[in-house]
């Protein structure tokens, strides 16, 4: 009965990993500048992989490899927002003025 | 803010602006001559604080300057924990460097040297002070209202502890009506600094951690993993507790911290929940348009591993990016206007402040209360964007796009530039 209730939670979180992970990409093709493109890129990396690594976790169990997910997210939640800033930081000292409404750019 | 923003703005008009005031200030000092002002003095305890303090005393008396105020910049805040101590310690250096200077005073044979007035004071412990720029704030501040019109630079003058402070410190000073001199005094020939000792707190805090983490990994209880744990842990810690770490790891407060930092992992986790469901939401539906807007918020939380905490907390969460860092002040783009509102109400900042600072710190009023907080774009918009390309006025748009496109053509002749020898090579 455990069994069969932690499969489908499982299911359901690699289900909302994937969800995020589309949510991300569809971001990326949609919005209109690197700014806000940087947004909805690093939702992939927070959510999607989060869940993703939560359903890995529960697969394999907290005591072995599932331990070592969360520090993978640990990692991922320092660098992820780091490479975002650097990412944005380069395009602002670039001089690239953040897209607004209005604005004709695409 | 105007005042702080020259000197870490565009390069090319700063550049010329350095030249100027510096040949305006040796004029100022060659006409001021006879009446001059009084001299202000930086101090730390360096190892060259003694013989800056001499030279002092001794131009003091020769020009018949009437005061000398020793300074010491706070690099803390009254009301943090630590500021009390840190308070003491400065107080203690400004007796020291007082009794040199009195002393070297009645040495001097010099006719003005009875005249001069030794004047010390703390400044700037009722804020953060972060670079070069906010250090000059305070200082002409302080000059203005003591009347004085010259400041003497420590050469080995560092007061934020391992960065190089004392170029830009002299870049900003000449920006101002004050003249800049760095004491001409010897400068040992040891490179390291005063306060970077490499301490055994820091050593046994990295080899702790890299320990721990090896042996997560690997098997905590076969021979091999701990004796390879302990070679690499002693290797980590050899070569980078001096990077790594910026302060000494203190009893009660670095375990607290690290206890406030798990309590604040779930509250930042739900906070990343929320914003993604709403940010998704505005993605997914094409009725919903996003309002990106670039915004100005100047945060209360310390340098360093305070500021990178609050920074990339606002950058997780999505909706809102951390953009730049400029000092106290955080560029933030915001995707739409309830992320920016939820940036605004300051709750990650206190959270931040409650886990380096404690509960007592995290009751502070929010960014927006405190008039903290600019729209750079926008309709909305209170100040201007600080891009150097769009400095120039209304045809930001299109300058923009000429720059880019001779950057590009730029880019795209270097190449050749560089291809076209090796073809004549060949």
């Amino acid at each position: 009965m455990t069994e069969t209730a932690r499969v489908w939670l499982v299911v359901a979180l690699t289900l909302l990993g994937l969800f995020f992970s589309f949510v991300s990409m569809v971001g990326v093709l949609r919005l209109p500048d690197v700014y806000s493109r940087a947004h909805t890129a690093s939702q992939a990396d927070t959510l999607g992989a989060g869940f993703g690594l939560a359903a890995v976790a529960l697969t394999v169990g907290l005591a072995g490899a599932g331990f070592k997910s969360v520090l993978l997210l640990f990692f991922i939640f320092v660098t992820n927002p780091t490479a975002a800033h650097a990412i944005a930081r380069a395009a602002f000292e670039e001089g690239i003025v953040p897209w607004i409404e209005g604005d004709d750019r695409r | 803010m105007a005042d702080t923003d020259p000197p870490g703005g565009g390069a090319g008009p700063d550049a010329d602006a350095t030249v100027d005031p510096d040949e305006a200030s040796e004029g100022d000092a060659s006409t001021e001559s006879a009446a001059p002002g009084a001299v202000i003095v930086p101090v730390e305890p360096t190892s060259t604080l003694r013989s800056t303090v001499a030279h002092v005393a001794e131009t003091a008396a020769a020009d018949g300057a009437p005061a000398i105020h020793l300074v010491e910049i706070a690099s803390w805040r009254n009301g943090d924990p630590e500021s009390d101590e840190r308070a003491a310690a400065a107080e203690r250096v400004l007796e020291r460097v007082t009794a040199w200077a009195t002393a070297d005073l009645d040495d001097s044979e010099a006719p003005g040297a009875a005249d001069v007035e030794v004047v010390t004071t703390v400044l700037g412990a009722d804020d953060y002070l972060f670079g070069a720029d906010d250090y000059v704030r305070v200082l002409a501040e302080y000059a203005e209202a003591n009347g004085a019109d010259r400041v003497v630079l420590d050469p080995e003058y560092t007061p934020v502890g391992n960065t190089t402070l004392l170029q830009p410190l002299e870049f900003a000073l000449s920006n101002t009506p004050l003249s800049v001199e760095t004491a001409p005094v010897d400068r040992p020939t040891r490179r390291e600094r005063f306060r970077t000792e490499a301490t055994t707190g820091r050593f046994v805090a990295l080899f702790g951690l890299s320990l721990a983490f090896y042996l997560l990994l690997g098997d905590p209880t076969y021979w091999f993993d701990v004796v390879t744990g302990v070679a690499s842990a002693a290797v980590v810690s050899i070569t980078l507790s001096r990077v790594s770490l910026d302060s000494n790891p203190a009893f009660p407060r670095t375990p607290m911290r690290i206890v406030r930092g798990l309590v604040y992992v779930p509250v930042l986790l739900f906070e990343i929940v929320k914003a993604n469901l709403v940010v998704a939401r505005v993605i997914l539906d094409p009725r919903l348009p996003i309002e990106p807007t670039m915004n100005r918020m100047r945060v209360i939380v310390g340098r360093g591993l305070p500021l990178m905490t609050l920074a990339n907390s606002i950058t997780l969460t999505p909706g809102t990016l951390t953009v730049r860092a400029r000092d106290s002040d955080l560029y933030v783009h915001s995707l739409v206007p309830w992320a920016r509102e939820g940036l605004f109400d300051g709750s990650l900042e206190r959270w931040t402040r409650f886990v380096y600072y404690g509960r007592r710190s995290a009751r502070l009023p929010t960014p927006r209360e405190r008039d903290d907080v600019a729209i750079l774009q926008g309709a909305d918009a209170t100040e201007e964007l600080p891009i150097a390309a769009a400095d120039g006025g209304a045809i930001d748009g299109e300058r923009d796009a000429a720059d880019d496109d001779s950057a590009v053509d730029a880019g795209d002749a270097s190449d050749e530039g560089e291809n076209d020898p090796e073809v004549t090579d060949r």
